[in-house]
C-alpha cells in the first residue's frame, strides 16, 4: 500500500465532522432558508439521510474490497478500461470540488476580513499549509483533527450559548406552514454536503479497527446534523427572515453577540472556527485526491505529486467562479445535483454491481 | 574530510536560514491598518441637505486626547475635546463617505460605530431603505448599532458637548440600553422593514435644553418618543408617555415608574415596575380580527404622597386597580394614535396573526392595511404591588391623619 499510516475509526469520525460542517456553517443556512424559511432547522435532519446512506455505501464497498480505495475497486467492479475512466472522473471531480471549497474559503476571508488582500494569496497560503499536512500523511491529518475538532466544536457551542439572550423562539412559528415540502427543498443543498462522506471510501482501508467504521461514521453524520440544526435554529431565531438576505448569516449572528458591553466583537472566533475547520476539510479532499491519483497512476509513493496537485487546486479555485454570486448560485442550484450524482449516485451503482457480482461469485463457488 | 565538514556546515547554514525565512512573513498583514492609521467613527448621522443631496456627519474619536482631557480639567475647553465632528455632502451615503474621507488624513473605520442618527426631514421625505442597504452591506458596520430619528438636524446634535459622557455616541447608546423608549438595532430595523407589515418604530430624539445659565452646547440629546415608519418613510411620531403603551404591546417594557392619583384623596402614589411581561393572543372570530393583550406586572411602592395607609392590604388592592387603569390608558392611547390615526402595525399584530392562523393569513396578507385599523384589541392587565418599601404607613404624616378606610 502507498500509505503506511493507520488511523482509528474515532479519528476518522473526527476528521469527517469539519469536512462537512466547516463550509456548511457559512453558506448553507442562507441557501436553506431561501426554500424552507422558518422550517430551516428541519432540513439538516432530512439531509442527514444522504449522509447515512453514503456512510453505509462506503462501508459496504469496503467490506467487499477491504484493502482497496474507491479508485481501486471501481477498476475491479467495472473492469480495467471503464474503471480507469470512472477513476479519472472521480479524481477530476474531487479536484474541481476542492477548488470550489478553497474558493469559498477565499471568498469568505477576503469578503469579510481582508478586503484588499488578493484572493490567490489567501487561497495559496491555506493550500500550502494543507500540502504540509497531506505530506505528513493520514496520521498527521488524523491527529491534527483530534486537536482541532473538539476545540472548534466547543467554541461553536459557546458562541451559541452566548446568543441565547437575543433569541426569539416565536420566529420559528408557524411550523410547517406550507407542509413538509419547503424543508425538503431546503435539504437538497445540505444533502449534497452530507454526501461528501464518500471520502470515507478513500480512508477506510487505512483503519486500524475497520469493524467500528460504520458506528463512528454514523455518529459523525449525527454530530454534523446536530451542529447544523443548532446553527439553523439559533440563526433564524436571531435574524428571522434576514437569514435569507445575509451572505454569511452565522457570521452576522456571532457579530451580534454582546454580553454586558464587554464580550463583543467575537467574529474573530468565527474566523478561527472557519479557518481550522476548513483546514481539515481541504486537507481531507486534498489527501484523497492525491492518494487516489497515486493509486490511479500506480505510483509507489504519493508524495511527489502533492505540490503539483496543490497548484492545480489553486488554479481551479481561481477559475471556479467569476464572483461570489455565481459561486453561491452554482452551489444553490446545479452544484447540489453535480455533487449528489458523483458522491452518492455513482457509488450506489457501484455497490449494486459489486453486490450482483458477489452473488454470482458465490453461486459459481457454490456450484463447483 | 575537510570537504565533508564544509558541506555539513553549509547544510546546517541552509537549514537555519530556511527556518528564518518564515520570519519575513511575520512583518504584518497585507492590508494592515494600525490604530494610528485609523479614524474611529463612534457615531454617524445623515441630514437632508438639498432636494437631491444628503449630508453625512460623523463623530470621530481622538485617541491622543483621551487621557489628557481628564487631567486638564474643564479649564481649557478646546484641548479637552476627545471627539471631532465632520460633515460631507453627497447624493448617497456611499458618495458622502468618499467625500468625507478627503477631510481625514486617516482611514475611516466603521467597526466601532454604534449609533446611526437620521434626520426627521430626510426620514419623512425619502425612502430610508437605500441607506439601510448601505449600512447592512458594509462589512465593517455592526448589526447591533442603534438607530435613531432626530427631530433636529443631526449636525447640530453631534456638535453638543455632553457633560457626563465621553461623546454623544456613548450618550445615545446608553440611553437606548436603558430601554426608556424602543431600542432598535440595525438588525431589528431591517427585520421590521422586510416583515409582514413593512413598518418600523425608531426612537425619536431631540436636544435636551440645558439650564439657562449654562452653555448651550453643554447638553445631550434625549429620547422624546418614538418615530413611526411605514414603507421606509417616517409617517409620524408619538410622545414618551404614549411610547410606554407601545412598549407594553411589544413586551419591551423594562424601566418605569408609574404615578397614579387615587380617588378621594389628595396627592399621588408612585410605583416602580420590577417585572413586566405581556403577550399578544390573536383570534379570528366570524371574520372579526381580535387581539387580546395579556400583561402582568409586579411593582414596588416607592412614594406615597397621600394619607392612605399603605400597610392595609385593601388600600394596596385599590392602588393595584389604579395602576392597571394607568397601563390600560397608555396602551389605548398608543393604539389610538398608531393603529387608528397612522395605520402602522408596529406592535407585531401581523406576525401574531401569521403565526396563529397561517392559512387565513395567506389569503388576507394583501389587505392587511385595511384590516389592521379594524382589529379589536382587548386588554387583560393584572398589576400586583408586592412591597410597600421599608415603611408601611405614610412616612411623614401624624397617626391621626392617616386614613384607615
Amino acid at each position: 500500500m502507498i500509505e503506511k499510516g493507520k488511523i482509528s475509526a474515532f479519528q476518522l469520525a473526527l476528521m469527517m465532522n469539519p469536512t462537512i460542517f466547516a463550509t456548511a456553517l457559512l453558506l448553507v443556512p442562507a441557501i436553506t432558508a431561501k426554500h424552507a424559511e422558518q422550517d430551516l432547522w428541519l432540513s439538516p435532519i432530512w439531509a442527514a439521510i444522504s449522509g447515512l446512506l453514503t456512510v453505509y455505501i462506503s462501508c459496504k464497498l469496503n467490506k467487499f474490497y477491504p484493502e482497496k480505495s474507491l479508485i481501486q475497486y471501481s477498476e475491479q467492479i467495472l473492469g480495467k478500461i471503464a474503471g480507469k475512466i470512472l477513476g479519472l472522473i472521480f479524481l477530476l471531480y474531487f479536484l474541481h470540488l476542492n477548488g470550489i471549497i478553497v474558493r469559498e474559503y477565499g471568498e469568505f476571508v477576503v469578503g469579510t476580513f481582508l478586503n484588499t488582500t488578493p484572493m490567490n494569496v489567501v487561497m495559496g497560503s491555506m493550500l500550502l499549509v494543507c500540502a504540509l499536512a497531506v505530506y505528513g500523511g493520514i496520521e498527521a491529518i488524523g491527529r491534527s483533527s483530534q486537536i482541532i475538532v473538539p476545540v472548534v466544536s466547543l467554541l461553536f457551542l459557546v458562541m451559541t450559548l452566548l446568543l441565547v439572550k437575543d433569541l426569539d423562539p416565536k420566529k420559528l412559528l408557524p411550523v410547517m406552514e406550507n407542509g413538509i415540502m419547503p424543508s425538503f427543498m431546503g435539504s437538497i443543498v445540505p444533502s449534497a454536503w452530507f454526501s461528501e462522506f464518500i471520502l470515507m471510501a478513500f480512508v477506510l482501508p487505512l483503519l486500524k479497527d475497520s469493524g467500528k467504521a460504520m458506528k463512528w461514521g454514523v455518529l459523525s453524520v449525527l454530530s454534523v446534523m446536530f451542529l447544523l440544526v443548532i446553527t439553523n435554529l439559533s440563526t433564524y431565531m436571531l435574524l428571522g427572515k434576514l437569514t435569507i438576505k445575509d451572505t454569511y448569516p452565522v457570521m452576522v449572528a456571532v457579530r451580534y453577540i454582546s454580553i454586558a458591553d464587554f464580550l463583543e466583537h467575537l467574529e474573530a472566533i468565527v474566523m478561527a472556527i472557519w479557518v481550522s475547520g476548513t483546514f481539515i476539510k481541504i486537507s481531507m479532499f486534498y489527501y484523497s485526491t492525491v492518494l487516489g491519483m497515486a493509486q490511479w497512476l500506480s505510483l509507489s509513493d504519493y508524495r511527489p505529486i502533492v505540490l503539483p496537485i496543490g497548484f492545480l487546486i489553486l488554479v481551479l479555485g481561481h477559475w471556479a467562479a467569476p464572483n461570489l454570486q455565481s459561486l453561491a448560485h452554482f452551489l444553490g442550484t446545479s452544484g447540489a445535483f453535480y455533487m449528489l450524482t458523483l458522491q452518492l449516485g455513482i457509488p450506489v451503482v457501484l455497490l449494486c454491481i459489486a453486490w450482483i457480482q458477489q452473488k454470482f461469485q458465490q453461486k459459481k463457488d457454490g456450484g463447483q | 574530510m575537510r570537504a565533508i565538514t564544509f558541506f555539513t556546515k553549509l547544510n546546517i547554514l541552509l537549514q537555519i536560514s530556511s527556518l528564518l525565512l518564515p520570519v519575513t512573513l511575520l512583518t504584518g498583514c497585507w492590508d494592515r491598518k494600525e490604530l494610528n492609521d485609523m479614524a474611529i467613527i463612534t457615531a454617524a448621522g445623515i441630514d437632508k441637505k438639498t432636494e437631491s443631496t444628503i449630508e453625512l456627519s460623523v463623530i470621530v474619536y481622538i485617541p491622543k486626547n483621551a487621557g489628557v482631557g481628564e487631567e486638564m480639567g474643564g479649564g481649557n475647553g478646546g484641548q479637552g475635546q476627545q471627539v471631532l465632528v465632520r460633515s460631507a455632502e453627497g447624493i448617497s451615503i456611499a458618495e458622502a463617505i468618499s467625500m468625507l474621507q478627503q477631510e481625514f488624513p486617516r482611514h475611516l473605520f466603521w467597526g466601532h460605530n454604534e449609533v446611526f442618527v437620521i434626520d426627521e426631514e430626510l426620514a419623512r421625505d425619502e425612502d430610508l431603505r437605500p441607506t439601510i442597504d448601505f449600512i447592512m452591506r458594509h462589512p465593517q458596520t455592526r448589526e447591533r448599532s442603534h438607530i435613531f430619528i432626530s427631530k433636529q438636524k443631526v449636525k447640530n446634535i453631534f456638535s453638543l458637548n455632553p457633560p457626563l459622557e465621553r461623546d454623544l455616541a456613548e450618550v445615545l447608546r446608553n440611553l437606548a440600553g436603558l430601554k426608556i423608549g424602543v431600542d432598535i438595532t440595525l438588525k431589528d430595523l431591517a427585520e421590521m422593514l422586510i416583515g409582514e407589515s413593512g413598518t418600523a418604530a425608531l426612537p425619536y430624539i431631540d436636544i435636551l435644553s440645558p439650564p439657562e445659565s449654562q452653555d448651550k452646547k453643554q447638553t445631550i440629546a434625549d429620547i422624546i418618543g418614538t418615530a413611526v415608519l411605514k414603507n421606509g418613510k417616517m409617517i409620524g411620531s408619538i410622545d414618551a408617555s404614549t411610547t410606554r403603551g407601545l412598549l407594553w404591546l411589544r413586551n419591551e417594557i423594562e424601566l418605569a415608574v408609574v404615578t397614579v392619583k387615587p380617588d378621594n384623596t389628595e396627592g399621588y402614589v408612585s410605583m416602580q415596575l420590577l417585572r413586566a411581561y405581556s403577550r399578544l393572543i390573536p383570534k379570528i372570530e366570524n371574520g372579526k380580527w381580535k387581539i387580546t393583550m395579556q400583561a402582568k406586572t409586579e411593582d414596588d411602592l416607592i412614594q406615597n404622597g397621600t394619607t392612605l395607609n399603605t400597610g392595609n392590604p385593601q388600600t394596596i388592592h385599590r392602588l393595584e386597580q389604579d395602576l392597571k387603569a394607568d397601563i390600560d390608558n397608555k396602551v389605548k392611547e398608543a393604539l389610538k394614535q398608531v393603529q387608528h390615526e397612522m395605520n402602522a402595525d408596529i406592535f407585531g399584530f401581523a406576525e401574531a396573526f401569521h403565526r396563529a392562523y397561517p392559512n387565513v393569513w395567506k389569503k388576507y396578507k394583501q389587505n392587511w392595511d385595511d384590516i389592521f385599523p379594524t382589529v379589536e384589541v382587548t386588554l387583560e392587565t393584572t398589576a400586583k404591588i408586592r412591597r410597600p418599601g421599608i415603611v408601611t404607613e405614610p412616612g411623614a404624616y401624624p397617626e391621626q391623619e392617616v386614613k384607615t378606610e
